[in-house]
C-alpha cells in the first residue's frame, strides 16, 4: 500500500500544445487545406475519410508539431492516444438510417475503422509515422478525464520519447435530422498536447502530474478546480503556459486523483505557444 | 523496465472471468480449445444481410453474476452484460471485495466501438439516441460502480488489440503505484452493422457452404476471418500484496511490448518491422530471451495479409528459436473476438501453461508457405508451456505483445 496522496514519480514535460476550433461546416474544407508552415505534409487525401472528430484532431497535432521548441525531434519515437468525446456520431447515424433502408450493402467498409475509437489516434500515428503505441481512450462524456490520466500514466510507460495526447469535442453536439444529416453549425474543438518524460535540466518547464486522494477521504480532499469540458481545460492552459496568469491549475477526475499542471513562475517558456481558434465564418 | 521472475513487482493474475463462443469457465474454455471443439455455427441472418447463410461464433448464454447488485442484469443491454459477467467472476475468483481498499483498485476496460454499439442497439430498438444523444455515463464506469471498484475508470481502445491494451495499461498503473489492484480486459458483441462493414471490406470468410471449416489460419486457402464475440477480464495485483493477502495467482502478466505500424488506417503492413518490434519490446520487459518462451499465440485471424505479415514477424522477432518454437492460432476454434481477442487469447495461453499443452490451429489443412512456421495442426500438443507470448495487432496499425509466465 502506497502512501496517499501519491503523486507520480516524475510527471512528466509539456512539449508543445495547440488549441484549434473549426465549425463543422468548415470540416469538409479542412480534409485538403494544406498543412501548417512548418508541419510535414500529410499522405496525399489522407483525410477524406476520417471522421469530423479526426480531421479537427490531425489539425491540432499539425500546428502543435508545427510550433516544437526542437524542429528536429523524432516524431517516429512518440505514441499518440486520442480521446475524442462522442466521436462517429454524424457517420453512425446515416449509416444507421441507409442500412435500415437499404440493408448491409450500404454500410461503408470505413464506418469500424474510421469511426471507432481508436481511429483519432491511428490517424496521427499513421499521418505523422509515429511509431510508439496509438490507442484510443474514453470516447464519452469523461474523455477529458480519462485521456489526461492515460497519457500521463504513458508517458513514462511506454519507453518512447514522448506520448501525443489529442483531445477532441464538439462545443454543442450536432442536431441531426432524421437521415443522420445535421442540422446545426457546431465548433469541433481539438487540443493537441506534445508531453514527454521529465529529465533532470528540466527545472521550470510546464509539467503534468498525476495526484491521487486519500483513498478514504476520495475526491473531497481536493483544492484542484474541476473542469467540465475541454474548452475549460484549453482555457487554463493557455493561462498556465502562454500569458503566465496561473502557475497551476487541476483537473479532478471522477475517481480519487486529480491532473495537476504546474508552470512555475520563472518557468522559461521554450517557445511561443498557439492557442489558435479556426477562423469562424461570419453570420450571413 | 525488467522486472525479476518472482519479484515482489511483478504483476500477477489473482482473478478471471471469460465468456467466449467456447466456453463461460477457465475449465470449459481451456477444454473446447485443447480439443479443437469450434464455437462457430450458422446464426440467424441480420436484416439486410449480404449472405443467404450467415456464419459467426455467437456467445449462446452470458451467465448472469450472483448478488443482489446483479438483479436487474436481464434489462441490461447485450454489451453491457457481455462484460459485467466476466469482469464480475474475475473480482469473484480474486476475492478482493474487503480485501483491498475500492479506491486503490482501477479497472481499464478494451473495447473499439462502444458508441457505435450503443447507437446501433438502441437504433435497432426503435430509439433515436444517435440522432439525439445524450451524455449517458460510458460503460466502465457503469462497470467501476456497479463492482464496487472506485480508483481510476478508463476504456481503451486498440481495434482488435483493445483488450490486449487495457492489460498493459493496467499493469503501468501497478508497476507505478497508481493502484494496488486493476481489473483489465475487455469484450465485444456481435453487430449487423460491424458484420456487414467488415463483410464490405472483404475481411471475413466467405465459405458460407461449410461455415466450420471457414476461421482457418495460416493455411493456403484462407480467405477472411469469422466474427465472434465475447472476452476476458482479469484482476492484475503485485505479487507480494497478493501473497500477503493469500490470493491463489493463475500466473504473471510479465511483459508488455506495444507498437504502430504507421502505415495504413485499414490495410496489415507487410513489413514485419513493427511487428516484431512489439513481440521484441515484450520480450526484454519479461528479461526472457526468445529461445526461453515456449509457445506463441499467434494474432492470425484468418486474413491473407495479416497472417502472412505476423509469420514474418514471428521469424523476425524469434530468429532461430522459431524453428522450434509452437505457434496457433487459437481463432480457429473460437473466431475472432474483436475487441475481446487479446484477453481471451490470454485466457488461452493460460490454459496452455497450466494444462502443457499447446492448443491446435484447426482447419489448418495446408499450411502456406509464406506462414512457414513451427504450426500446432488440427491436434493439440503435449509441451511444458512456462513462457507464453501472444501477439495481438488491429486497425490503423496496432501492435502489442503480451508475455505471460507460469505462476511461480
Amino acid at each position: 500500500m502506497h502512501t496517499v496522496p501519491f503523486e507520480s514519480a516524475t510527471g512528466c514535460v509539456l512539449e508543445s500544445h495547440s488549441i484549434v476550433e473549426v465549425p463543422l461546416a468548415e470540416i469538409q474544407g479542412l480534409r485538403d487545406a494544406p498543412v501548417p508552415a512548418g508541419a510535414p505534409a500529410l499522405p496525399p487525401r489522407f483525410l477524406r475519410h476520417c471522421d469530423e472528430h479526426t480531421v479537427v484532431g490531425v489539425r491540432a497535432v499539425l500546428e502543435a508539431v508545427a510550433a516544437l521548441p526542437d524542429p528536429a525531434r523524432r516524431l517516429d519515437r512518440y505514441g499518440v492516444i486520442g480521446a475524442p468525446r462522442l466521436a462517429g456520431r454524424i457517420t453512425g447515424a446515416q449509416t444507421l438510417v441507409r442500412a435500415a433502408e437499404a440493408g448491409g450493402i450500404a454500410v461503408s467498409p470505413h464506418v469500424v475503422p474510421q469511426c471507432s475509437l481508436h481511429a483519432l489516434a491511428s490517424a496521427v500515428s499513421v499521418a505523422l509515422g509515429m511509431n510508439g503505441p496509438n490507442l484510443g481512450a474514453s470516447g464519452g462524456p469523461e474523455a477529458l478525464s480519462e485521456g489526461l490520466y492515460t497519457a500521463v500514466s504513458l508517458v513514462d510507460a511506454s519507453g518512447c520519447d514522448g506520448m501525443w495526447l489529442v483531445l477532441t469535442e464538439w462545443d454543442e453536439e450536432p442536431a441531426l435530422d432524421a437521415a443522420g444529416r445535421p442540422t446545426s453549425d457546431p465548433l469541433c474543438r481539438a487540443v493537441a498536447l506534445a508531453l514527454r518524460p521529465r529529465e533532470a535540466d528540466d527545472e521550470g518547464a510546464v509539467t503534468f502530474t498525476i495526484r491521487h486522494a486519500d483513498p478514504t477521504v476520495h475526491r473531497e480532499s481536493f483544492m484542484g478546480s474541476a473542469a467540465y469540458g475541454l474548452a475549460d481545460f484549453a482555457c487554463a492552459l493557455g493561462m498556465c503556459v502562454d500569458g503566465g496568469a496561473m502557475t497551476s491549475w487541476s483537473h479532478v477526475c471522477p475517481w480519487a486523483a486529480e491532473i495537476r499542471i504546474l508552470a512555475p513562475a520563472t518557468a522559461a517558456q521554450p517557445k511561443r505557444l498557439r492557442d489558435r481558434a479556426w477562423p469562424r465564418r461570419e453570420a450571413a | 523496465m525488467p522486472v525479476a521472475h518472482g519479484s515482489g513487482s511483478a504483476s500477477v493474475i489473482t482473478g478471471l472471468g471469460v465468456v467466449s463462443p467456447v466456453g463461460n469457465s477457465f475449465t470449459e474454455v481451456a477444454d473446447n480449445l485443447l480439443a479443437g471443439r469450434s464455437g462457430v455455427r450458422e446464426v440467424a441472418a441480420a436484416v439486410g444481410a449480404r449472405e443467404g447463410r450467415q456464419f459467426a461464433a455467437p456467445v449462446v448464454s452470458i451467465p448472469q453474476p450472483t448478488g443482489s447488485r446483479f438483479a436487474d442484469f436481464a434489462t441490461l443491454t447485450r454489451l453491457e452484460q457481455i462484460c459485467l459477467s466476466p469482469a464480475a467472476a474475475a473480482v469473484t475468483d480474486a476475492g478482493l471485495s474487503g480485501t483491498v481498499v475500492p479506491a486503490r483498485i482501477g479497472i481499464v476496460l478494451g473495447l473499439g466501438a462502444e458508441q457505435l454499439k450503443a447507437w446501433e442497439l438502441d437504433f435497432l430498438g426503435g430509439g433515436r439516441a444517435v440522432l439525439e444523444p445524450r451524455r449517458d455515463e460510458t460503460l466502465v464506469h457503469r462497470l467501476a460502480r456497479r463492482l464496487g471498484i472506485a480508483g481510476p475508470a478508463v476504456a481503451v481502445a486498440a481495434a482488435c488489440a483493445s483488450s490486449g491494451y487495457a492489460l498493459a495499461l493496467g499493469r503501468s498503473w501497478l508497476a507505478a503505484g497508481q493502484v494496488d489492484a486493476c481489473l483489465v480486459g475487455g469484450c465485444d458483441i456481435l453487430s449487423p452493422t460491424a458484420i456487414a462493414a467488415f463483410y464490405n471490406l472483404r475481411a471475413l470468410s466467405r465459405r458460407s457452404d461449410d461455415p466450420h471449416k471457414a476461421s482457418r489460419p495460416f493455411d493456403r486457402d484462407r480467405d477472411g476471418f469469422v466474427m465472434a464475440e465475447g472476452g476476458g477480464f482479469f484482476v492484475l495485483e503485485r505479487r507480494d500484496s497478493a501473497e500477503r493477502r493469500g490470493a491463489r495467482i493463475h500466473g504473471e502478466l510479465a511483459g508488455v511490448g506495444m507498437s504502430s505500424d504507421a502505415h495504413h488506417m485499414v490495410a496489415p503492413c507487410s513489413d514485419p518491422t513493427q511487428a516484431a518490434r512489439a513481440i521484441g519490446l515484450a520480450l526484454a520487459d519479461a528479461g526472457v530471451e526468445p529461445a526461453d518462451v515456449d509457445y506463441v499465440n499467434a494474432h492470425a485471424a484468418g486474413t491473407p495479409v495479416g497472417d502472412a505479415a505476423e509469420a514474418s514477424a514471428i521469424r523476425l522477432a524469434f530468429g532461430k528459436a522459431a524453428d522450434r518454437l509452437p505457434v496457433s492460432s487459437t481463432k480457429s476454434v473460437s473466431g475472432h473476438l474483436v475487441s475481446g481477442a487479446a484477453a481471451f487469447e490470454a485466457v488461452a495461453c493460460l490454459a496452455a501453461i497450466q494444462r502443457e499443452t499447446v492448443p491446435p490451429t484447426v482447419n489448418l489443412d495446408t499450411i502456406d508457405p509464406a506462414c512457414a512456421l513451427d504450426h500446432v495442426p488440427h491436434v493439440a500438443r503435449p509441451h511444458r508451456v512456462s513462457i507464453a507470448a501472444s501477439n495481438s495487432f488491429g486497425f490503423g496499425g496496432a501492435n502489442l505483445c503480451l508475455v505471460i509466465r507460469k505462476a511461480a
